[in-house]
């Protein structure tokens, strides 16, 4: 029957007519397996891997152009992690060391991370320099993930190994680092590879690019089995049709977890375009999902934003986005305006508003916690404005001449996890009241690695994980509202307050505790860092340099703008323990400002 | 190392960065387009496209890590520009 079908489905070689110069005649993997799709349920990586590795389909890797540039079908992946597993045997490693790996778009990068796993270590991602002359910091955030981890191997492909030979410089745990071609020079141990178990740490996951005290999150087959499981079955309801498209970072949980992994256990096809080439090119992402007919691709709202944003009307008319039935929406706020904007953009090019699909979730729970219904597009409720500030209630109110906030409905928990909202003093809260967001169930993390002072921060009594997020349930369903002061997100970037204030103060004109750091957030839903900082300089140009300075310095670290105030000692709130508080020094500056009533209320669950 | 290439992919360069900063101050090859220009990441990858285009060259991710002034940015897009060829 399906030789048609196939045909009709066949992905293109080039995910646009451009340019055939290339004498290489590769074909990507194709949609359609010749194994029996099995939807997750292993009991390991390695084990889903083996069963995937008996069909046709893969990872397939395109240029900034849209050229195919390589192809790994699971089978040829499986081979070469066992090959590479095998010439990791020659460190003689402890199981469970850690393997630190700098995650570019590529197949080294994946044959990598499996090769880990059958050798029984552990693999974790390290992001790849994005800012302009961030050399220095970005070394210093690779130097402190090595640490961390207390890393055994540290690998990367050339574009990278000098940062990554700078950062492991006086890395004491370090026992080699190099590229995976210099890893093949070393020979192939003739051993068998062992069974994971369950309770074995899969992989690390950084969750911040902090320079002083990054964070792993640990992270179990047992848990990453039961996420993937939630995520393909009730989330996303994979099937043999389906085909995946990705920009997101592999270094990033939803790229990794996302749309490396969970396509990988239910052994269906993935094209890939490197996430530079994306933010440069947003059009490859879409042309890529319409010429290879992809039905499920994720994206944080800020790409979404930068599809609406780049696209050029006269580029819709090639488009047919049609075949996109889950476009998932994650990993940070989601703003119904930025939603409406790009189904309305690409409307005329087939694009159905139904496929949207907000979730919820946090690498410190693998990935996912809630998904909304597939299929039923964005849902969300109005609030009224103050009540939610005053009351800390969400209420239905419609009244003429009260302003309403809109909230976006992300679902139900997977099955076998429970979210629950909990008021400052830890009672559980009922449903419409807003309160801190807590998640309990398999997915939820470990702890982080070597970290017992974080984790006990965020994994309460019960293990029930605090994710730092504010919101409120309605018909069993979460909204989140906002979050709490300690995470600042700029251009789908997550950013830590607390290490903004940290480099400020490095700087000798700072003193400890009187920096602060917050966003501010304006009517269209864009944030905007300040830096509140007591200064006893006098001279303008003093004054001047030092803000010139710390805006370099953020950028250089975080690639976002900031506004530097400049206060005079004993203006930022402290708390009774002398602790500054960013939630009043925030207050503060927007009465300073004057920004009260152009602020967006979409932070209102502040605390 | 000045020929008039380097000087063609000069000048378009500070065209073309005072058109996308907006600004009154006078772009020079010591301007710190970070400081100076606050050039932020979406104006960062507008700059991209636009050069790459106009030179028909690709412009590594990890080559920006050393880029903080207009000389240096356009030394690296010469570099790429005489070595692609």
């Amino acid at each position: 029957m399906s030789s048609t079908i196939i045909e009709l489905n066949a992905p293109q070689t080039q995910a646009f007519d451009f340019q055939p110069s290339s004498e290489l005649q590769i074909k990507p993997t194709p949609t359609l397996n010749t194994l029996v799709q099995q939807l997750a349920g292993f009991d390991s990586l390695t084990s889903a891997l083996e069963y995937a590795a008996k069909g046709v389909t893969g990872y397939n890797f395109y240029d900034a152009r849209g050229n195919l540039r390589s192809v790994l079908p699971y089978s040829v992946l499986r081979e070469n992690a066992r090959d590479l597993a095998r010439r990791f045997m020659n460190f003689d490693l402890p199981r469970g060391s850690r393997v630190a790996i700098i995650a570019d778009t590529s197949p080294e990068f994946v044959e990598l991370f499996f090769a880990c796993r059958y050798a029984g270590l552990v693999p974790f991602a390290m992001p790849i320099p994005v800012n302009l002359g961030s050399r220095k910091i970005y070394v210093q955030q690779l130097k402190g993930m090595l640490e961390s981890s207390e890393a055994s191997i540290a690998l990367s492909n050339l574009d990278y190994i000098e940062f990554l030979n700078e950062a492991s410089k006086e890395t004491i745990s370090l026992k080699w680092s190099g590229t995976p071609g210099d890893l093949k020079q070393l020979p192939v141990r003739d051993v068998d590879l062992e069974y994971n178990h369950a309770d074995e740490t899969a992989y690390l996951q950084f969750t911040s690019g902090s320079t002083r005290s990054p964070r792993g999150v640990v992270i179990t087959e047992r848990a990453l089995m039961c996420n993937l499981q939630g995520i393909v079955r009730n989330g996303l309801e994979i099937t043999p049709q389906d085909r995946s498209a990705s920009w997101l970072p592999f270094y990033h949980d939803m790229g990794l977890v996302g749309l490396v992994l969970a396509p990988m256990v239910t052994q269906i096809s993935v094209d890939y375009l490197a996430t530079r080439d994306f933010a440069i090119r947003p059009l490859q992402w879409l042309r890529l999902i319409s010429r290879n007919r992809c039905t499920v691709a994720f994206s944080q709202p800020f790409g979404l934003k930068l599809c609406s944003m780049r696209v050029r009307e006269s580029d819709l008319k090639e488009l047919d986005l049609s075949c996109w039935r889950a476009a998932g929406i994650g990993a940070e706020m989601i703003r119904p305006e930025t939603l409406r904007a790009f189904a309305e953009k690409f409307a005329t090019a087939g694009f159905s508003e139904s496929a949207f699909l907000p979730c919820y979730g946090l690498a410190e729970s693998t990935l996912a916690v809630t998904f909304s219904r597939i299929g039923e597009g964005c849902k969300s409720i109005q609030i009224d404005s103050k009540t939610l500030i005053d009351k800390k209630m969400a209420v239905r109110l419609q009244a003429d001449g009260r302003k309403q906030s809109e909230f976006v409905n992300c679902g139900q928990p997977l099955p076998g996890h429970t979210v629950k909202i909990i008021s400052d003093d830890g009672q559980q809260l009922p449903e419409l009241m807003v309160g801190s967001v807590l998640v309990q169930g398999d997915s939820v993390m470990l702890g982080y690695f070597n970290n017992p002072e974080e984790t006990n921060k965020a994994l309460k009594s019960g293990n029930w994980l605090d994710t730092g997020d504010i919101g409120f349930l309605f018909n069993g369903d979460l909204y989140v509202t906002g979050r709490r002061t300690d995470v600042i997100i700029v251009n789908g970037r997550n950013i830590r307050a607390q290490d903004i204030e940290e480099l400020a103060e490095q700087q000798p004109e700072v003193r400890s505790r009187e920096a602060s750091a917050f966003g501010v957030t304006d009517e269209e839903g864009s944030t905007t860092i300040v830096l509140v900082i007591e200064c006893r300089l006098t001279s303008v140009v003093e004054r001047q340099t030092l803000i010139t300075r710390l805006q370099q310095l953020v950028y250089m670290a975080f690639g976002v703008n900031c506004i530097v105030e400049l206060v005079p000692p004993h203006t930022l709130p402290r708390t009774s323990s002398g602790k500054l508080s960013r939630f009043a020094a925030k207050q503060g500056y927007i009465q300073r400002m004057g920004l009260g009533e152009q602020l967006s209320l979409a932070e209102s669950g502040d605390r | 190392m000045t020929d008039s290439k380097y000087d063609e992919i000069m000048q378009l360069l500070c065209d073309r960065l005072s058109s996308l900063t907006n600004t009154h101050i006078e772009i020079t090859p010591e301007t710190n387009l970070i400081s100076q220009l606050s050039i932020d990441s979406i104006k960062l990858l507008n700059l991209i496209m636009e050069v790459e285009d106009a030179f028909d060259i690709s412009i590594p991710i990890n080559a920006l890590a050393d880029v903080q002034t207009v000389r240096e940015l356009v030394d690296l897009i010469y570099k790429i520009k005489t070595t692609a060829k």
